[in-house]
């Protein structure tokens, strides 16, 4: 796998949808999707046509009873895209830690000695 | 804008991703009837040596009726979830792979254990076994899901 970033997967509510299906799950219900990402039904219904279009995901709709039901699921294509992105923005997580770690150990300069210290704040959830 | 601000404005998606997966895991908490509709399921699995052996019944409606409670538990629990796990075997590499094992091995003790008990009159330790299989099948199933909700934070394959 490539890490390099995906301009179409780039904008945070086609990430968040291409990064949920590609957590695990075979197929998500629009329902579900909605409330994992936190966004409304048009949005997600705009977003996911457009991911559509560009051959990301696919799209099955369907009815229990009356009510009608939508699910998604990554096409290879698109998860694809979505891990080499995520592979990105994952290395670019370590960057910064490393960088946060280097500049703590390495202490003031001493030309820095009474300027306030600007230290990256420690990233959630990285080890 | 700054290099660094720049660089932890592009980590906030990552952030926000492992948000959303974990609201995605939540969802695969079991309700009551999940767990009670797979323990009716294997109880109908493990009463099969007593009626084979007592009533002379054949494998056949025991199989029938446990698809019939297995069936509609899928469908609902695929309802309720909004997700399709698909399949996984025991050779799929993700969290619960040693809990699918222990799934086949109670399924296996039991069925091999139950009709040698029944054989030799030991009725009520065949009843034990049995008993025993279904809630330890039951108990399974949770830690089944919780592989699955660990898979899920995760983030499956992707990062």
């Amino acid at each position: 796998m490539t890490a390099k970033p995906d301009p179409l997967i780039h904008p945070i509510t086609r990430l968040s949808i291409c990064g949920l299906l590609a957590a695990g799950a075979d197929w998500v219900e629009f329902a579900a999707l909605r409330d994992a990402a936190g966004i409304s039904d048009s949005v997600l219904s705009k977003q996911s046509r457009v991911l559509e279009d560009a051959g990301y995901i696919e799209v099955r709709k369907g009815a229990v009873g009356r009510r009608p039901r939508t699910w998604f699921r990554l096409t290879p294509e698109g998860r694809q895209a979505v891990e080499g992105h995520l592979a990105w923005l994952a290395q670019l997580e370590e960057a910064v830690s490393a960088s946060a770690r280097d500049a703590q150990l390495a202490g003031p300069l001493p030309d820095d000695r009474d300027q306030p210290r600007r230290v990256l704040p420690p990233v959630l959830g990285s080890s | 804008m700054r290099d660094a601000e720049r660089d932890l404005a592009a980590l906030e998606p990552l952030e926000l991703l492992r948000a959303q997966r974990a609201r995605l895991a939540d969802r695969m908490r079991p309700p009551w009837w999940y767990l009670t509709g797979v323990a009716v399921m294997y109880a109908l699995v493990f009463a099969f040596p007593f009626a084979s052996r007592f009533l002379g019944v054949s494998i056949w409606p025991f199989f029938a009726a446990a698809l019939v409670v297995a069936v509609p538990l899928q469908w609902g629990w695929t309802r309720v979830t909004g997700m399709k796990m698909g399949f996984r075997n025991l050779s799929s590499p993700a969290p619960g792979r040693p809990a699918r094992y222990a799934v086949v091995v109670v399924s296996l003790g039991a069925i091999v254990t139950e009709p040698l008990l029944i054989d030799r009159g030991l009725l009520v330790a065949a009843v034990v076994v049995a008993v025993l299989a279904v809630a330890a099948e039951a108990a399974l199933q949770e830690v089944l899901l919780r592989g699955i909700r660990q898979e899920l934070r995760g983030g499956g394959g992707a990062a």
